[in-house]
C-alpha cells in the first residue's frame, strides 16, 4: 500500500476520481457518462495527450518547450499545401511534417544544449518563429493561412478512423503512452532522463550523456507535435497555421497535474495520461451541466488548481508515511 | 535555486539583446514605404491568422496594386492580447504620421480616443470592418464593412422563419464586442419572435481548436436536448457543430447557420447540411478602403455615411458561384 501512495500519480488518480465523480453527479443525465460522452471527452484528451507525454518526458529532463503550439499548426499547413496547391500525394507530406517536427525539436535541442538558455524562453522564441514562418510562407505560396487537405483511404484511416464516435486518436494516445512509459520504467536512457532532471552535474559526472538526451527529447515533443498536427487536418479536411496554439501552456499544465515536479527528476508516464485525461473531464464535461459558461475559464482555473493542491497533498502524505 | 534563476536571468539578458538586435537588423531591412511625398498609407487590421482578414489583406493589396500604390498592413501576430496590443499599434502607426490611416476599430475603448487623437492631427482616417457606429463621431472620413449587431439580426430572423424554436449562438472569440454584437443581434431577434436562445461561449485559446468546440457543442446539445437551431460566428466552429450534430444523431433536424465561409461551409451549403452561411466581403473593405483612401487622396472625394459590406446571405441558391470563385481565386471569398 505505501509504496502504491508513493508513486508520483497517485495523486493524479485521486484527483481524476474525484473530478469524474464531481461531473457524473452534476451533468444529471444528459449522457457525460454515456458511451458516447465518455468518447467525447477521450477524444479531446487523446489530442492533447500525445504531446503531453514526450513534453512531460522533457519536463523530467529538467526542460519546456512552449514550440509545440505552432508546431501542430505548420505540420497541418506543410499537409494542406502541398495536397491542396501543389498537387502532391498526402504521404510524401505527412512524411516532410514529421521532419519538419523533428527538424524544429532539433533545433531547439541544439540552441538550449549549446547556449544554455532557459528552454523556456528559446521554445517561446521558436513557438512565435515558427508561426510567423508558417504564416509567411503560406501566403507566399497560395495567399491563404488555413486551406483544405486532400487526403486518401489510408491516411483517413490511420488518422481520421472511428469506432462509433471514439476517434482512433485515442489508440494514437494509448500507443504513445505506451512507448513513453516503457522508455521512461524500463530502459536506462529512462535513468537517463531522471538523473537529468534530477542532478544535471551528477548525472553529468556520472556518464550520462546529458546533451543527447535532452535534444532527443526535443525532437521527440516536435514530432508528436507534428503528428497531431496531421491527425487534426486529416480528420478536419484542413490545415490551419493556428492550430494547436491552445496546448502551448495546456501541455505543461496536464504533465504537472499528472505529478510531475516542475524542476524536473519526478514524474511518471501514467500521471501525465492521468492528469490529461482530468483535462478532457473538466473542459468537456462543463459543457453537459448547461451552467452558463461565461464563467467557464475561472471554473477550469479553480479545479485545475485543485487537482494540482490535491495531488500536491497526496504526494506530501504519501512521503511522510512511514516506511515498510 | 538561485542558482536556477542567475542562469535564468543571464539567458533573459542574453535573449533580449539577441531580440534587440534582431529587431533593429529587420527593421533596416523594411525601410517604410512612402506614398506620393507625405507619409505612408498605414493599415491597422485584423491578424492574417484569420482567413477572414486574408481576404481583406487581398483586397488592400489588388487595390493598391491596381492604383500604383504602396501600402503597409500592420496586425498582430499573437492574439491572445488584442484588447490591448491593437491600441498600442494604432499608436505607433499614428506617431509615423501616415498620409492615410485605414483602421479597423475592433476594440473601440482604446482606440478610439486615439482614432480622435489622429483626426485632430489632421490625419485622414477611414475606418473598416469595426467601428460602424463610431466613425462619425471620431472624425473618420467614412466607414467600410458590416454591422455585426445586423447580421446576427438577421441570422436570428432567418432561423425564427426557419421554424426554430430554441437557438443556440455559440461564440468561440469571448471577449470579443464585434463578434459578440453578432450574438447579441442573433438573440435579440429570436427574442422579438419569441423563440428562446441559448448563449455559449468556450475557453480563450480554443477558437481554432475543432475537437474542443465539437465537444462544447456537443455537451450543450446534451444538456438543452430541445436545441433545433445553431448559429456560429466563423467557418471552423461552423464544421464543428455539424459534426456534433450528427455525432447526437440530429441530422438534418437542427438548422445550422454560421458568419463567415470556407470551402467545407460552401459544400455543406452545397449538400443541405448547413442553412445558410453570411459573407461581409470582406475583400471589399480592404478594396474599397484602399480606392477610397487613394480617391481622397488625388480629388478629395469619398463616400459619403457608411458603406455596407454585408451580410450577403449565402444559401442553396446561390452557393454555386461562390464556390466556383473560391477554387479559382484561392483567398478572395475568405477561407479556402
Amino acid at each position: 500500500m505505501n509504496r502504491l501512495v508513493r508513486r508520483p500519480e497517485f495523486g493524479a488518480i485521486a484527483a481524476f476520481l474525484f473530478t469524474y465523480l464531481f461531473f457524473a453527479l452534476t451533468t444529471g443525465n444528459s449522457g457525460f457518462v454515456s458511451i458516447n460522452g465518455t468518447a467525447g471527452w477521450l477524444n479531446l484528451a487523446a489530442e492533447l495527450g500525445i504531446i503531453a507525454v514526450p513534453v512531460g518526458m522533457l519536463m523530467i529532463a529538467g526542460e519546456f518547450d512552449l514550440s509545440i503550439g505552432s508546431t501542430v499548426g505548420a505540420a497541418s499547413m506543410v499537409v494542406a499545401i502541398g495536397t491542396n496547391f501543389l498537387g502532391v500525394p498526402i504521404w510524401p507530406m505527412i512524411g516532410l511534417a514529421i521532419l519538419l517536427g523533428g527538424a524544429i525539436g532539433l533545433v531547439n535541442g541544439l540552441i538550449v544544449v549549446k547556449t544554455g538558455l532557459a528552454s523556456f524562453i528559446v521554445t517561446l522564441a521558436t513557438n512565435f518563429i515558427v508561426i510567423g514562418a508558417t504564416m509567411g510562407v503560406s501566403r507566399l505560396i497560395a495567399n491563404v493561412t488555413s486551406s483544405s487537405i486532400i487526403s486518401d483511404p489510408l491516411s483517413k484511416f490511420l488518422f481520421a478512423a472511428r469506432l462509433g464516435q471514439a476517434n482512433i486518436s485515442i489508440l494514437w494516445w494509448v500507443v504513445v503512452a505506451l512507448i513513453g512509459a516503457f522508455v521512461l520504467a524500463r530502459t536506462s536512457f529512462g535513468n537517463w532522463i531522471y538523473a537529468t532532471g534530477g542532478n544535471l552535474t551528477a548525472a553529468r559526472g556520472a556518464g550520462v550523456p546529458v546533451e543527447r538526451v535532452k535534444i532527443a527529447l526535443f525532437v521527440s515533443t516536435g514530432v508528436a507535435a507534428a503528428l497531431v498536427g496531421i491527425l487534426q487536418g486529416v480528420q478536419w479536411n484542413s490545415g490551419n497555421s493556428t492550430y494547436g496554439m491552445g496546448y502551448v501552456f495546456q501541455a505543461p499544465i496536464v504533465v504537472v497535474i499528472g505529478g510531475v515536479l516542475l524542476g524536473g527528476g519526478y514524474g511518471s508516464v501514467l500521471g501525465i495520461f492521468v492528469g490529461t485525461a482530468i483535462f478532457g473531464v473538466i473542459s468537456t464535461g462543463i459543457f453537459y451541466t448547461g451552467w452558463n459558461t461565461d464563467w467557464i475559464q475561472l471554473f477550469l482555473g479553480v479545479l485545475l488548481g485543485g487537482a494540482v493542491l490535491a495531488n500536491n497533498y497526496v504526494r506530501r502524505l504519501a512521503l511522510a508515511a512511514p516506511q515498510g | 535555486m538561485r542558482n536556477f534563476f542567475e542562469v535564468a536571468r543571464r539567458g533573459v539578458v542574453r535573449a533580449v539583446s539577441v531580440a534587440a538586435l534582431s529587431v533593429i537588423a529587420v527593421s533596416a531591412a523594411m525601410v517604410p514605404v512612402q506614398a506620393q511625398d507625405e507619409g505612408p498609407i498605414l493599415v491597422v487590421s485584423g491578424p492574417l491568422s484569420w482567413p477572414f482578414f486574408a481576404a481583406v489583406k487581398q483586397g488592400f493589396d489588388d487595390a493598391a496594386a491596381l492604383y500604383g500604390v504602396e501600402y503597409q498592413y500592420i496586425a498582430v501576430t499573437d492574439t491572445a492580447n488584442m484588447t490591448s496590443d491593437y491600441p498600442r499599434l494604432l499608436q505607433q502607426a499614428i506617431s509615423r504620421d501616415p498620409s492615410m490611416l485605414l483602421v479597423g476599430e475592433f476594440f473601440p475603448d482604446g482606440m478610439d480616443p486615439l482614432i480622435k487623437e489622429a483626426t485632430a492631427k489632421g490625419i485622414p482616417v477611414i475606418i473598416h470592418n469595426s467601428g460602424q457606429t463610431l466613425w462619425e463621431q471620431n472624425g473618420s472620413l467614412g466607414f467600410i464593412g458590416e454591422d455585426p449587431y445586423q447580421m446576427g439580426y438577421k441570422a436570428g430572423q432567418i432561423q425564427a422563419e426557419g421554424g426554430v424554436t430554441k437557438g443556440l449562438c455559440f461564440n468561440q472569440v469571448p471577449g470579443n464586442p464585434t463578434v459578440e454584437a453578432r450574438c447579441t443581434g442573433y438573440i435579440d431577434a429570436m427574442k422579438e419572435a419569441g423563440v428562446e436562445t441559448v448563449y455559449q461561449t468556450i475557453g480563450t485559446g480554443e477558437a481554432t481548436n475543432q475537437q474542443a468546440m465539437m465537444q462544447a457543442i456537443a455537451g450543450t446539445l446534451q444538456a438543452n436536448s430541445d436545441i433545433d437551431g445553431i448559429y456560429t460566428l466563423n467557418a471552423e466552429p461552423a464544421i464543428s457543430a455539424l459534426r456534433a450534430v450528427a455525432d447526437a444523431g440530429k441530422a438534418g433536424e437542427i438548422m445550422i447557420g454560421t458568419a463567415d465561409l470556407s470551402n467545407e461551409v460552401l459544400e455543406a451549403i452545397k449538400a443541405g447540411d448547413i442553412a445558410f452561411a453570411m459573407d461581409q466581403q470582406p475583400y471589399l473593405q480592404g478594396y474599397l478602403s484602399i480606392q477610397s483612401a487613394v480617391l481622397y487622396q488625388r480629388y478629395g472625394l469619398h463616400p459619403i455615411g457608411a458603406v455596407t459590406t454585408g451580410p450577403l446571405v449565402i444559401d442553396n441558391s446561390n452557393v454555386d458561384k461562390t464556390l466556383e470563385v473560391n477554387r479559382e481565386f484561392s483567398g478572395v471569398r475568405g477561407a479556402s
